[in-house]
């Protein structure tokens, strides 16, 4: 069990940002702001297609900033794509990057923002604090309710050689200034709601277990697990709602101010390896991967685990677990199905595991976890 | 806080401003501030960088290279990561690198500590390039560093050698030499003027004016004026030394003009000619006192043809065998007169060609005749 002491060191990083409808459209006066002459727009084609790059860069155009729109990224960003991204920034000569879109095209401008001022691969920053040189200003929107890439000090980038997923961690990599606008969230799919939603909820989760947590990433943490629970299932069914997306984003919000300080725990750990092998949606790993880490966590911090019960099992009585309410949480909303009929072979289950335990986010994990320990949640995931 | 006296309108902006949401209400960012030093400081770079002389950022505490700028890499043949990785020292030759390896290691040299000297740098092919080397020590962060500046003296350097061999052959220069403003006030005067002129030191030459070189005040006074009129002069005339003698001299001047045509100052060179002019002289009396013996020689000749015809005359109205000796002895005693008026006429001939090779001119083709032709001419 993870034995706490108030009197211990902790730090507090959060981002400028700014909440509330229309915040998107912001995107020039603070570019401007930043000193920032030629802009790297960087987003993904479903993000360009629905018209949210296209506002932000009208933003930019009414701010007489000339701007490189950069949609080559795809769902887990490749290193590649962000080589490509260097690319694009020096020979436009850009010196600011504004990202739109969900944790794919945010993390992928971490990625060229920490290349182009460090001129060296994306791989090798690989870790935690191993960005030396400070990125070029930052701003993020967020058009989705989940990965928080928009305030966290964390980028994940697949490695196509070697098909898995690193993780770079760094205060270098939060960004300036994030525009938390609801309106983009109306046209993300059901799908991707659900996703990003339990995403949002196992950082939220992850954080407030975490060893590394403090009361201000607490309050943060409860914060998010009470907005998902609230508005995520209701948003599914009513998508268009701008007050439930509001909720949800500011969900994500809270959550990842109280991860990108507190980190996570082995459920990250163990979906980074996944996606690495199998493409499969973050948010997605996360949702059946969670259950089983609270019930192999529970014993290393029960009453921060039963506080969070104590958001879902209202009115359920205290014969429910935590963990099974989380996997009927996330089968209300639509996520069903296991880690094999998600497509994941149970011959990979070592190597997974032990990818999962070379993450940086098991070091945080409330439980100190053997290598064996991860199949087994693997197995039980399965 | 008091925002009572606020209008209505005014307190919706304040709120704004209040909460974060104002045009200018901005989180500290020293992003834009640090963009435009860096443009200065990238600015500064590109003219160090476009400078010819090489720069050289040197630690002091170990001799390396901290920082060169384009024209070193360029000067030496090696990039710049290259020429980091090479001590400073190594890139003088051999015989110099020890100087080097104490210079720029000195890390208690004291706070201006500037030094000059001349070097040659190595390139990367080997060759050396001379170079003035400026030395400096300066402090960045609390650290000793030396500053050195070098700048190609190759063609300097042929400039100098030049520049010594047209003032060697200036120097070395029989003919007398003088350079003047375009005042006529003499700036230098070379050992042969003085020499000419019977000055033993030259520093009493300089700061004169030329005209009291020159025993005609007018010609003294005017010659400045005329060189600088007409660009050049060539004349004889007399000058005066230092004690006060005439003596002949031929002065040619000119105008030293700079790369735009304007003039600098005027040079003149002196040739002492008194040895011609006496010859010349000598000549000319020797040719007139030769006039004088031929003239001589053709009355001479008269003179005796006279009394032998009247001899002839007279052996002939002589029947006597005698008479026959007499007339024969006349006829050799005519060709006699008429070998001397030949011998007169080829003198004449002699005299004239000398006179016309004297005076420079060259007889031409069509008017040169030989001697024997001449004398069949003239009979």
């Amino acid at each position: 069990m993870i034995q706490r002491n108030q009197f211990e060191l902790r730090k507090f990083v959060v981002p400028e940002f700014i909440c509330g409808y229309g915040a998107l459209q912001l995107a020039g006066r603070y570019a401007r702001n930043f000193g920032m002459k030629q802009v790297l727009l960087v987003t993904d084609p479903g993000i360009r297609a629905a018209g949210w790059a296209n506002a932000v860069g009208e933003s930019l155009t009414e701010a007489r900033i000339p701007f490189t729109v950069l949609d080559a990224v795809s769902p887990s960003p490749r290193s590649g794509q962000v080589m490509a991204g260097v690319e694009v920034y020096r020979s436009e000569e850009c010196n600011g990057i504004v990202a739109v879109g969900g944790g794919s095209p945010m993390d992928c401008a971490k990625g060229i923002g920490i290349v182009s001022s460090n001129m060296q691969d994306i791989l090798t920053f690989e870790g935690v604090d191993r960005v030396p040189v400070p990125a070029p200003p930052l701003i993020c929107i967020p058009t989705t309710a989940g990965s928080s890439a928009d305030v966290s000090q964390f980028a994940v980038i697949k490695d196509e050689t070697e098909k898995r997923k690193i993780v770079i961690a760094s205060k270098a990599l939060i960004p300036d200034l994030s525009l938390v606008d609801p309106e983009p969230l109306t046209t993300m799919s059901r799908e991707l709601t659900m996703n990003t939603g339990m995403d949002a909820l196992s950082h939220a989760v992850e954080a407030y277990v975490s060893s590394g947590s403090s009361p201000m990433t607490d309050l943060h943490a409860l914060e998010a697990i009470r907005l998902i629970h609230s508005a995520l299932p209701a948003v599914i069914e009513d998508p268009k709602n701008l007050e439930l997306r509001f909720s949800t984003l500011l969900a994500s919000l809270h959550a990842g101010l109280a991860f990108s300080n507190a980190s996570v725990g082995v459920a990250h750990a163990m979906a980074h390896s996944l996606e690495g092998i199998y493409d499969l949606p973050h948010g997605r790993c996360n949702a059946l991967l969670l259950e089983h880490v609270i019930a192999a966590n529970y014993e290393a911090a029960p009453d921060r685990y039963d506080r969070i019960g104590a958001i879902f099992d209202r009115g359920k009585g205290e014969q429910a677990t935590l963990a099974g309410e989380i996997a009927a949480f996330r089968r209300s909303i639509g996520v069903a199905g296991t880690l094999a009929t998600a497509g994941v072979l149970e011959d990979a289950i070592p190597a997974l595991a032990r990818r999962a335990y070379a993450d940086p986010c098991l070091v945080t994990n409330p439980r100190r976890l053997a290598c064996e320990d991860i199949e087994r949640i693997y197995e039980h995931a399965f | 806080m008091s925002m009572h006296s606020e209008p209505p309108d005014d307190m919706d902006t304040l709120r704004k401003k209040i909460i974060g949401l104002g045009e200018t209400s901005l989180h500290k960012s020293y992003y834009p501030e640090l963009q435009s030093r860096l443009a200065e400081l990238e600015r500064f770079r590109a003219l160090l960088d476009q400078t010819h002389d090489a720069i050289f950022l040197i630690h002091a505490e170990t001799g390396r290279l901290a920082d060169v700028n384009a024209s070193a890499g360029a000067y030496l043949g090696y990039s710049k990561a290259e020429l980091l990785a090479i001590p400073f020292a190594s890139l003088f030759s051999p015989q110099q690198s020890a100087r080097f390896v104490d210079l720029a290691r000195k890390s208690d040299h004291p706070s201006g500590f500037r030094q000059t000297c001349t070097a040659s740098l190595l390139s990367r092919e080997g060759t050396e390039i001379p170079v003035e080397i400026t030395i400096r020590s300066v402090t960045f962060d609390g650290e000793p560093y030396i500053v050195a500046i070098a700048r190609d003296i190759t063609d300097r350097i042929l400039a100098e050698k030049e520049l010594k061999i047209k003032e060697s052959a200036l120097e070395s220069s029989i003919n007398g030499i003088l350079i003047a403003d375009l005042t006529g006030t003499i700036i230098y005067a070379n050992p042969g003027f003085a020499s000419i002129f019977g000055y033993e030191r030259r520093e009493t030459i300089a700061e004169r004016n030329i005209a009291t070189f020159f025993v005609d005040p007018v010609f003294g006074g005017e010659i400045t004026g005329h060189i600088l009129d007409n660009d050049a002069i060539m004349k004889e005339t007399i000058g005066l030394r230092n004690d006060g003698s005439p003596f002949h001299i031929q002065v040619s001047g000119s105008v030293v003009q700079n790369d735009a045509g304007q003039p600098l100052c005027i040079m003149l060179i002196v040739v002492d000619i008194t040895e011609r002019i006496l010859t010349d002289q000598m000549k000319r009396e020797t040719y007139a006192q030769l006039e004088k013996n031929i003239e001589q020689f053709a009355i001479l000749g008269d003179h005796i043809r006279n009394p032998l015809q009247v001899i002839v005359g007279y052996a002939e109205m002589i029947d006597d065998p005698l008479a026959r000796k007499i007339l024969d002895q006349s006829d050799r005693i005519d060709e006699i007169v008429t070998q001397l008026d030949q011998g007169w006429m080829e003198s004449a001939n002699v005299r004239r060609f000398l006179r016309r090779r004297d005076s420079g001119a060259t007889p031409s083709a069509g008017r040169f005749v030989s001697l024997s032709t001449r004398k069949e001419d003239e009979f």
